[in-house]
């Protein structure tokens, strides 16, 4: 701020970096996942204090199936990917490749929330409901938290859609994308977490 | 029809709200509201209030509404703690039965934290913060404007409860299993839950955007360690918020869901673990005691160097223990479970990490004494407040390292050492402070003067009442008197000091009235700040006229040192000798947006829903949401210009432009 | 250089001492960061997947095992893919960042050790 910048070879910024208001709500949105993740490290908590107490219903190690596990793990690691193409196609602004890339992550995005959702009925037909026990409280909400957080960015990535179309890469338009696709690949690190402790250390004995 | 308006006035009403204080309430809500419809009509100020405050984006226009409402809940809260104190008075005579009893002192501690001391916080953060680091707003005006409403409506939703349903009666803490469904039935409980949440949201915002104020808008030249202190103060706390607000919000939503949609989490069946609410209730409830304390550090800081005329002795030293306060916060929220078992590895690992925070606190308690020391000392309210904070502070941060003391706490928990204990620090702390800030800031915000004489009179009435109610309730407790209860047998010693502490309390009612008194009579006949600089400040707000025009800084200051604006005045300097008419520049500035207003309102109806589950009007209040937020993403059309001709005309009418 | 990126270039100065965190922003012709990346994190999933499928260690180290290759990802993911060290006041995204992967890990850890309390005392 003060001290006169150091002389350095000057780099270019992408745009939604070097308009000041824009580059002020990247870094609110960087607070603002700061708070997401506390929200989630919370989760993670009641789970792991709860994970044992599994009064009359399942232990996790009979509840999980692997196999919709994957494929949402699957999904949602190639979605993440493709938020990262979206934005790098932004970068070389190239507007009808992010429209594109950004439509393929939405579509990624469904899929995980519908394999999610089965795997939710299947095990609520077997009467594993979240009444049952401290466990399947804390496992449906840890991870129903996660999902309900994809859905929303859905929803999200729509309006964005709308607006990409409408008006193009503008510094506004640039930076929202640019935010959007943090929520996203954050709540890729998010699942990763559940994958490896909810459902991969429910199978280890 | 009829069985169906029975139905409704059952719910809404329920007997237990038939009192005769209730229905007094709802008299005087209603008397009250129709005053208020009827003067806006009267003199046609419906649309003034809609485009100029409810509508509003400007930070120094929400300070003053979230001073209102803090103000107004201090009113609710005081009379809460004057029921309570007068339930006490005597042994065996109690004017309200032992439920009702329960429900004062919930709503009176879930308001003086939540919806006093928050809102006081956030009013000071609104009208000071921008104007101390040099920046024409904070960094996220609507959402500024979109935690007011959050807290307003969370504010309202939770005030209702009290004739319509009935009030929250499980404690300021909310635990379960007093809180699950089957052992309290009624809206109540939810109340608490649904305001805490939407309050909480707002809250969660407000840190996040004065994070980034002051971490991105400092002025040119305004380094870290040339910020004012209340500046790094507003920072640490609003990191504290951020780190601290979310384990609150979980702990709020898991207790919903146990309540509304029958999971498992703190129920005594079903693998449930209530002490685990606790546990999280604690992780934001510890860091939140310095959420609200930090600011009040913050305003003496600068109170102290301005009326003792000295800069403020240890600078670094300061900055140092206010971000290992900060830290150490995170880190001690098991005391206030010791009495849970945790074993003895938890409770000392806690206990210890408590003590430390003396030590920063301590060093801070010095370094306003070494302020002082050898300073043009000038007694004004402000400073009053300061000099009675200084020994009151330093008893409760005494007994609260004797509580930190596990086996000393397995006496004490519970008892009305406890309740002394942290009415010591957050009425010594925080109030005192918020006090000294709002007399201090005051001509800034509102361009005259707090008379300082009747400001005295409304010092001294509070602080003896403080003294006279609290220091008694240490004694109780040590005799054995455990907190919440709503009344006493004769011959346990215990009536005279009750007696005496319930006197206190009037005392302090008595101050409150005549800070009203001060305000009210101030309006007509205070004397107006026609300086901008009424107590020869330090700190870059004084440059500006009182109050601070919309734009605040028609041309943004470069900052060279710590109190810039006093070194400004030795070198006989001031912003306006340096702004030419060319200076002045057409400013792009936030428009005003009804949105923030209608997203509060969308929250309030549908939490009103949820309380009663009347499902078709929560999902009514889910869909305002839903539209709120996408009218905001939609719309770009969120600034307006302030023509430079307007600038100069108005920095012209204060003489700060030069010919 | 793209039409993507600003011209006015000021680069944002940074505090004296933290010049390793002035900002870096980089394009490339092909987004080969982002396949690289994609391509590592499918295979630390998958190392994880068997670890535990073949149960190939005992189980604390399978866990502690597993657990190291998350932080690996979430690494991968907010270096490759959030730019982590683009932006202007970098310092300021990575401090709260940093602050909140040691409280959230603090949160989870200490929230356990202090709900064992059944086994602890009783």
């Amino acid at each position: 701020m003060s001290t006169p910048a150091v002389s350095e070879p000057r780099q270019p910024i992408p745009v939604e970096f070097a308009d000041e208001e824009e580059s002020i709500k990247i870094t609110g949105f960087w607070m603002f996942l700061v708070t997401d993740m506390i929200i989630f490290a919370s989760l993670f908590a009641v789970y792991a204090v709860y994970r044992s107490r599994t009064a009359l219903g399942p232990t996790p190690q009979q509840l999980f199936h692997l196999g919709p596990t994957v494929l949402e793990t699957l999904l949602l690691l190639t979605s993440s990917f493709t938020i990262g193409i979206a934005v790098w196609a932004m970068r070389s602004n190239r507007p009808r490749l992010v429209l594109g890339w950004l439509i393929a992550t939405m579509a990624l995005g469904a899929g995980f929330v519908i394999t999610e959702i089965s795997d939710f009925v299947a095990y609520t037909s077997h009467g594993a409901t979240w009444h049952v026990s401290g466990f399947l409280s804390g496992f449906y909400v840890l991870v129903g938290t996660h999902g309900a957080h994809v859905t929303f960015g859905i929803m999200w990535a729509i309006t964005l859609l709308l607006q990409l179309r409408r008006r193009g890469l503008t510094p506004i338009t640039r930076r929202k994308l640019f935010t959007f696709s943090l929520y996203w690949h954050f709540l890729d690190i998010v699942w990763i977490f559940i994958f490896t402790f909810v459902y991969l250390s429910g199978k280890i004995a | 029809m009829p069985a169906f308006l029975l139905y409704l006035v059952h719910t809404l009403f329920p007997p237990d709200t038939r009192q005769p204080t209730e229905l007094g309430a709802d008299f005087m809500i209603l008397v009250t509201g129709i005053g208020i419809v009827f003067i806006l009509t009267r003199y046609q100020k419906w649309r003034w209030l809609w485009r100029e405050w409810l509508t509003t984006v400007d930070h120094k226009r929400i300070a003053i509404m979230y001073l209102i409402a803090a103000i107004a809940m201090l009113f609710r809260g005081g009379v809460d703690a004057l029921m309570l104190r007068t339930n006490l008075a005597l042994p065996n005579v109690r004017p309200i039965g032992a439920l009702e009893y329960n429900e004062v002192f919930t709503t009176h501690g879930t308001i003086m934290i939540f919806f006093m001391a928050m809102p006081f916080i956030f009013a000071l953060f609104n009208a000071v913060i921008p104007l101390q680091i040099g920046s024409r707003d904070v960094a996220f005006p609507r959402l500024n404007a979109m935690s007011y409403w959050l807290f307003a409506f969370g504010a309202i939703l939770f005030n209702i409860s009290f004739v319509i349903g009935g009030s929250p009666n499980a404690g300021w803490t909310g635990y379960p299993p007093l809180t699950e469904v089957a052992f309290n039935p009624g809206p109540g409980e939810s109340y608490y839950f649904l305001s805490l949440l939407i309050a909480g949201i707002g809250t969660t915002i407000t840190g996040i955007n004065f994070l980034v104020t002051i971490i991105r808008m400092r002025a040119p030249g305004m380094t870290l360690m040339r910020m004012p202190m209340f500046v790094w103060s507003v920072l640490t706390t609003s990191a504290l918020i951020i780190f601290a607000f979310p384990p609150l919000t979980v702990a709020l939503a898991l207790s919903l869901l146990d309540r509304t949609f029958g999971s498992s989490f703190f129920t005594l069946g079903h693998g449930g673990m209530p002490m685990m609410y606790v546990n999280l209730f604690w992780l934001f409830g510890h860091p939140e005691v310095y959420i609200v304390i930090l600011p009040a550090f913050g305003i003496f800081s600068e109170v102290v160097p301005t009326f003792s005329k000295k800069r403020l002795f240890g600078y670094t030293t300061m900055v140092i223990s206010l971000v290992s306060i900060m830290f150490l916060a995170y880190g001690t929220w098991v005391h206030h479970f010791f009495t849970m078992g945790a074993g003895p590895t938890v409770n000392a690992f806690f206990g210890l990490s408590t003590m430390l925070i003396a030590i920063p606190t301590g060093v801070k308690i010095f370094n306003w004494i070494f302020t002082m020391w050898g300073g043009r000392i000038r007694i004004t309210v402000a400073m009053l407040y300061q000099m009675a904070f200084i020994p009151t502070f330093v008893v409760g941060g005494a007994t609260g390292i004797m509580l930190s003391v596990v086996p000393a706490d397995y006496q004490l928990h519970n008892s009305y050492w406890v309740v002394a204990h942290f009415h010591n620090v957050l009425i010594g702390g925080t109030v005192f402070g918020l006090l000294s800030g709002l007399y201090y800031w005051w001509p800034k915000m509102f361009g005259f003067i707090l008379n300082e004489r009747q400001g005295k009179v409304a010092f001294w009435l509070f602080v003896i009442g403080f003294w006279v109610t609290f220091l008694p309730q240490y004694l109780l407790g040590l005799e054995g008197m455990t907190r919440r209860m709503y009344t006493y047998p004769f011959g346990f010693g215990w009536h005279e000091l009750n007696l005496i502490s319930t006197l206190g309390a009037f005392i302090m009612g008595a101050g409150f009235l005549a800070l009203v008194y001060n305000i009210v009579w101030s309006l007509r006949y205070g004397e107006r700040d026609l300086t901008g600089d009424p107590w020869n400040g330090r700190t870059l707000e004084w440059s500006l006229p009182s109050p601070a025009p919309e734009y605040n800084f028609a041309r943004i200051p470069v900052v060279h040192g710590v109190d810039e604006f006093w070194a400004m005045k030795e070198s006989g300097d001031t912003l306006a000798n340096h702004l030419r008419p060319q200076d002045v520049k057409t400013l792009e500035l936030p428009k005003n947006t009804g949105m923030p207003f209608m997203l509060g309102l969308s929250f309030f109806v549908g939490g009103f829903g949820m309380t009663f589950l009347w499902w078709p009007i929560a999902i009514f209040g889910g869909l305002g949401v839903v539209a709120c937020l996408l009218y905001a993403a939609f719309d770009y059309n969120d600034k307006k210009h302030l023509p430079a001709d307007v600038i100069r005309h108005t920095e012209r009418s204060w003489g700060r432009l030069q010919a | 250089m793209s039409e993507g990126m600003s011209e006015h270039s000021e680069i944002e100065a940074v505090e004296p001492g933290l010049e390793f965190l002035r900002p870096k922003f980089e394009v490339e012709g092909f987004p080969w960061a982002q396949v690289m990346g994609y391509v590592f994190s499918l295979l630390l999933t998958f190392a994880a997947l068997l670890l535990v499928v073949y149960h190939a260690m005992p189980p604390i180290l399978l866990l502690a095992v597993i657990l190291a290759l998350a932080l690996g990802q979430a690494g991968l993911q907010l270096g490759v893919f959030m730019h982590l060290r683009e932006g202007r006041g970098t310092a300021w995204q990575l401090l709260p960042l940093g602050l909140a992967f040691f409280i959230a890990f603090a949160l989870i850890g200490t929230s356990i050790w202090i709900m064992l309390f059944k086994t602890g005392v009783s």
